[in-house]
C-alpha cells in the first residue's frame, strides 16, 4: 500500500476512534448529570407519548426554528435533509460485500447535493449579511460552513464533472475500511480533498458545536413531561440533600445533622 | 456613604436610621426631587410616620389613601391624587421623605 | 402620573440594527456585606474570585444537566437573536439571548473544553477577567429569565438557566445584586418580601374587610392564621401592599366567600414569590418553599392555593413537589405526611385561577358582567405562567383558564397580536429580579414590545384595560405605562375584574 493510502486509512480510524470515545464521553456526562428540577418549556406534553411527538416535530421538521425564522429554517432544513439523503447516496461505497440492488437506486440522490449547497450558502450568507448573526459568529462558525461547502463542491465536481475516480477503487477503499480489508485509495487529488475534511469533521464532532445532535435528546426543556404536580421529580443530589437532614415531623422542622 | 444634612443615606437616598430624620431633611430631599412640600404632603408624611411608629412598617397604599381621605376629604383619598403629590409613588417617595426604609418586593 | 415625552411607537415592531454597548454600564446596585452574609454568601468579592468562580461553574454544570447541555449544544443559528424584549427595546447586541449566553459560554469554552483551551480565538473562548465579570454583572441583570428565547430555540436552550447559573456564580464570589438578595433576607426573617410584620398585615386585612363591608354591605373575611381552615392561601405580599394588586386580593376573598370554602392566610408564610429562583440558588429557593410547607402543616389545611404571581406559580407548580413534597407521588416522610393531610381530590398546589374557574364551571358564582362594561379587556400572559407551568392539567390550560375567568366577568375581551401572547408572550420588562428603580431605563425599554402590541390593540379594538396574574407585571406596568402614553390605571388583576362583577349572596351576611 502506498504511504498516502496508509495515511488516509490510519486517519479514518483515528477520527472514528476520537468520535466514538468523545461522543461516548459526552453521552455519559449528559446522562450522569442530573436535572434537579422540572423545567419543560410549556405548553409541554402532559404524557410521554407527547414528548415523543415533540421530538418528532423538532427533529424531522425543525418546528421551533420554523416558528422563529423562515429563512434560517429553510436553509437549515434543506441542509440537514440533504445530509441524510447523501448519507444514503454514499452507503453503497461502504457496503461490505454484495451491494443490495436497492442501494443502487440511491444514485438519483446525488441531485440533493444542490440542496446541500443551497442550504450551506444560505446559512453562510446569513452570517455575513445579518448583523445580529454576524455579531454572534466565531471564526469556527464560518470555518465549519466553509469546510462543508468545500466538501459539497468537491463531491459535486466529481459527480457532475468528468473527473470521477474509478468507482471500483472508491468502493474497495471505502468498504475495506469497514471490513478491515484495506486497499489503495484513488489517487485523484479531488477525491482526497473530498474525504480529508470529512474525516476531520468526524474527529472534531465531540469537541465542537456538532454536539447539538446528541445534545437535543438531553435537553430537559424538551424531554420532560409536564406532570410536576402528579409525579414527584427528584434527582440524586437534591434527594441526598433531604436525606441529609433528619426529619422531625412532629415539630415540623428539618434538623440539620 | 452619601449623606443628607449630615444623616447617612443609602445609594437610593433612603435614610439608614429612621431616628436621624428631621423636617429639614424632608425639605432637602424634596428639593432635590423638584417638589415643594405643601401641607398636603406633610399630612401624608405625618401619617406615614405615625403608622410606622406603631407597626414598624409603612402602610399599604390602600390604608394610606383611606387615611388621607379622612383627613383631607374623599376627593383626595385616592391613588391618583397621591401620585400627583409624589410622582415617584406615594409609597416609595413618601417613605423616603418621611425617613422610612424603602418598601421592597414586587411593588 | 403623566409623562411629558411618551415614547412614539412605530406601526410595526421593528427588529433594530445592533448598537454596540447601548446598555453598557455597571449594572444594578450590589448587595451589601450584611445582605450577602445573611444568605450565606461572601460579603464582598473574594480575593481568589476567578478560581472560586471557575470551581462554581464546574459544580453547577455537574449538577444541572440543562447548563451542561445548553453550553455545548448551541450552534449560533441566530434564531433567538430577535426574540428578547430587551434586545428589541435596547438594540444592545449583548441582549441577544445567544450573546448573553456566550458571556458564560465563552468562559466555559476557555476553561473546560479542548477547543477553547488550545484554539481560543477560533471558537470565541475568553478568560474570566475583570471585564468579563463586569459584563456578566451588567448583562445577566438585563435578563428577566422569561424563556421566550427558549420557545424559539431548535434545541430548547433556555437562557434563563444560564442566567440563573451566572448569578449563582456571582453570588458565590461575593458579587450579588441588592434587590433580590435584600428581599430574600426579609422573607427568611419576616416571611414576606416586603418585610411586613404580622401586626401590620393583620391591620391591613381588617382594613380591607371594612372596605368590602362599606362597598357591598357583606361581611367578607380575610382570615389570618386560622387553624384547620380548608385552604391555605399563599399570595405575593404585593397583594397586601400595592396598587392595583390589593383589589385582586379583595377578589380572592369574595370568591372564597361565595364558595363557602374556609380559607386562611399565614403570617409565617405570607409570601408566594420566591426570588431564590431568580438567583439560581436551590437551597435559598427551597428555604422559601419550606416556609409554606411548615405553614400548611401547622395550620392543618386541606388545600394550598397560590395567588396571582407569575414566577411563584412556576415554583409552586413545577418545583414545590420536588422541593417540599407538596404534590403527589413522593415517598419520603414529608411527602407521605402531606399526602395524608392534603385533599387528594384536588391537585396540590392549585392556582387561584384554577379555583375560581372550577367554581365558574360548576355554576357556583354569579356575575353581573355589566359592571365591567366600561372596560375593553385584554390579557397579558405572564412569562413564568405561560412558559413554565400549566393550569387545570389540560393542554394550554395556563392560557385557557385565565381567559375564561375574565370572560365570565367581562363582556368585552380582545386579544393582542398572536405573536405576542400565550407561549410567545412578551415579558412586561420587570421580571427575574429586575423590578428595581436602579434598572428603570432597562425596564422602560424592555417593555417596548409589549407596549407596542398593546398600542396596536388600543387602536384597533379600543382596549382600555390590561389584566395580568403576576405581581411583578402589575407593578412594572403601572410604572411604565405612562412612558408609552397609556393610563397607568389600566393595569388590573384578573381577580379585580372578578371582584367588580361578582354578585355576593346576602345569606352569607351572618358573622362567622
Amino acid at each position: 500500500m502506498s504511504l498516502i493510502s496508509i495515511f488516509f486509512t490510519f486517519f479514518f480510524y483515528i477520527s472514528v476512534l476520537i468520535f466514538i470515545i468523545g461522543v461516548s464521553y459526552k453521552l455519559v456526562q449528559y446522562w450522569n448529570t442530573p436535572a434537579p428540577l422540572k423545567i419543560p418549556i410549556t405548553p409541554a406534553s402532559l404524557n410521554t407519548s407527547g414528548v415523543i411527538l415533540r421530538y418528532f416535530r423538532e427533529i424531522f421538521l425543525f418546528s421551533s426554528l420554523y416558528k422563529s425564522n423562515k429563512w434560517t429554517w429553510l436553509f437549515g432544513w434543506c441542509f440537514h435533509l440533504a445530509l441524510v439523503l447523501l448519507f444514503f447516496r454514499h452507503l453503497p461505497y461502504f457496503w461490505p460485500g454484495e451491494v443490495p440492488l436497492i442501494l443502487y437506486k440511491t444514485e438519483v440522490l446525488k441531485y440533493s447535493s444542490y440542496l446541500l449547497f443551497f442550504g450551506l450558502v444560505g446559512l453562510l450568507s446569513r452570517r455575513f449579511f445579518v448583523d445580529r448573526v454576524k455579531y454572534i459568529s466565531s471564526p469556527s462558525d464560518y470555518l465549519m460552513l466553509l469546510v462543508l461547502i468545500f466538501i459539497t463542491s468537491t463531491g459535486m465536481l466529481m459527480t457532475f464533472g468528468n473527473n470521477h475516480p474509478n468507482m471500483l477503487l472508491v468502493t474497495n477503499f471505502a468498504s475495506g475500511l469497514i471490513t478491515f480489508n484495506w486497499s489503495e485509495l484513488p489517487k485523484e487529488m479531488i477525491f482526497m480533498a473530498h474525504i480529508f475534511p470529512v474525516f476531520c469533521l468526524i474527529a472534531i464532532f465531540p469537541i465542537s458545536k456538532l454536539l447539538h445532535a446528541p445534545g437535543i435528546f438531553f435537553s430537559p426543556t424538551f424531554n420532560q413531561v409536564d406532570n410536576a404536580r402528579k409525579k414527584r421529580h427528584v434527582s440524586d443530589w437534591a434527594l441526598n440533600k433531604q436525606e441529609g437532614s433528619k426529619i422531625d415531623i412532629e415539630n415540623n422542622n428539618d434538623k440539620k445533622e | 456613604m452619601a449623606e443628607i444634612l449630615g444623616a447617612e443615606v443609602d445609594e437610593e437616598g433612603y435614610l439608614l436610621k429612621v431616628s436621624d430624620w428631621t423636617p429639614e431633611i424632608a425639605n432637602a430631599m424634596s428639593e432635590e426631587d423638584g417638589i415643594e412640600l405643601s401641607p398636603e404632603h406633610w399630612e401624608v408624611i405625618n401619617f406615614l410616620q405615625e403608622y410606622y411608629k406603631e407597626y414598624e412598617f409603612a402602610p399599604a397604599v390602600r390604608v394610606l389613601t383611606k387615611a388621607i381621605a379622612k383627613k383631607l376629604g374623599n376627593d383626595k383619598g385616592n391613588s391618583r391624587y397621591l401620585y400627583s403629590l409624589f410622582p415617584y409613588g406615594p409609597a416609595k417617595q413618601g417613605c423616603r421623605f418621611a425617613g422610612l426604609p424603602k418598601p421592597t418586593g414586587c411593588v | 402620573m403623566t409623562n411629558d415625552n411618551p415614547i412614539k411607537l412605530p406601526t410595526y415592531l421593528e427588529v433594530p440594527a445592533i448598537k454596540k454597548d447601548a446598555m453598557a454600564g455597571n449594572g444594578p446596585f450590589k448587595a451589601s456585606e450584611e445582605v450577602q452574609q445573611g444568605l450565606g454568601f461572601p460579603g464582598e468579592k473574594v480575593d481568589n474570585w476567578q478560581q472560586v468562580a471557575i470551581d462554581k461553574m464546574a459544580e453547577t454544570k455537574s449538577k444541572y444537566r440543562s447548563v451542561q447541555v445548553f453550553l455545548d449544544a448551541c450552534v449560533k443559528c441566530g434564531a433567538c437573536t430577535d426574540k428578547c424584549h430587551y434586545y428589541l427595546g435596547t438594540a444592545d447586541p449583548k441582549n441577544m439571548p445567544v450573546a448573553r449566553q456566550d458571556l458564560f459560554r465563552s468562559v466555559y469554552r476557555r476553561h473546560f473544553t479542548f477547543a477553547g483551551k488550545y484554539f481560543p480565538i477560533l471558537v470565541g473562548a475568553k478568560d474570566l477577567d475583570e471585564n468579563m465579570l463586569d459584563d456578566w454583572y451588567n448583562y445577566f441583570h438585563q435578563c428577566s429569565q422569561c424563556r421566550r428565547c427558549a420557545v424559539y430555540c431548535p434545541y430548547g436552550i433556555d437562557t434563563a438557566e444560564i442566567s440563573m447559573a451566572a448569578r449563582e456564580v456571582m453570588n458565590v464570589i461575593g458579587a450579588g445584586q441588592k434587590y433580590p438578595n435584600q428581599i430574600l433576607g426579609k422573607v427568611n426573617k419576616i416571611g414576606n418580601n416586603l418585610g411586613m410584620p404580622e401586626p401590620a398585615l393583620r391591620d391591613t386585612l381588617e382594613d380591607l374587610e371594612d372596605e368590602i363591608k362599606d362597598d357591598t354591605g357583606v361581611n367578607v373575611k380575610l382570615p389570618l392564621d386560622v387553624k384547620d381552615a380548608e385552604v391555605l392561601m399563599v399570595t405575593p405580599s404585593a397583594d397586601f401592599f400595592a396598587e392595583p394588586h390589593i383589589d385582586g386580593l379583595i377578589g380572592y376573598a369574595k370568591v372564597f366567600h361565595e364558595s363557602g370554602v374556609s380559607w386562611t392566610l399565614s403570617s409565617y408564610a405570607s409570601e408566594a414569590a420566591n426570588f431564590g429562583m431568580f438567583i439560581g440558588n436551590y437551597d435559598v429557593m427551597r428555604q422559601g418553599a419550606l416556609r409554606i410547607r411548615k405553614a400548611a402543616i401547622d395550620l392543618n389545611v386541606r388545600r394550598v392555593i397560590v395567588g396571582e404571581c407569575g414566577h411563584a406559580w412556576r415554583v409552586a407548580y413545577s418545583f414545590w413537589n420536588t422541593l417540599t413534597g407538596i404534590g403527589s407521588g413522593g415517598s419520603d416522610d414529608y411527602s407521605l405526611r402531606l399526602q395524608r393531610q392534603l385533599d387528594s381530590n384536588y391537585p396540590q398546589p392549585q392556582h387561584m385561577i384554577e379555583f375560581t374557574y372550577d367554581l365558574i364551571q360548576k355554576n357556583k358564582l354569579s356575575f353581573d358582567k355589566s359592571k365591567n362594561d366600561h372596560r375593553v379587556v385584554t390579557f397579558h400572559d405572564s412569562c413564568n405562567v405561560a412558559r413554565g407551568s400549566n393550569m387545570g392539567d389540560i393542554k394550554n390550560g395556563q392560557f385557557i383558564l385565565p381567559r375564561e375567568v375574565i370572560k365570565a366577568a367581562c363582556n368585552h375581551f380582545v386579544e393582542m397580536p398572536k405573536n405576542t401572547i400565550k407561549s410567545s408572550t412578551f415579558c412586561c420588562g420587570g421580571g427575574g429580579g429586575l423590578l428595581t428603580d436602579d434598572l428603570i431605563e432597562l425596564r422602560v425599554k424592555g417593555a417596548k414590545p409589549r407596549m407596542h402590541a398593546l398600542k396596536k390593540t388600543e387602536q384597533e379594538n379600543g382596549v382600555n384595560t390590561l389584566a395580568a396574574i403576576c405581581a411583578i407585571c402589575k407593578s412594572q406596568f403601572s410604572k411604565v405605562l405612562p412612558n408609552y402614553d397609556f393610563d397607568p390605571y389600566m393595569i388590573v388583576s384578573v381577580h379585580q375584574l372578578v371582584s367588580e362583577a361578582i354578585v355576593l349572596s346576602e345569606s352569607s351576611d351572618t358573622e362567622v
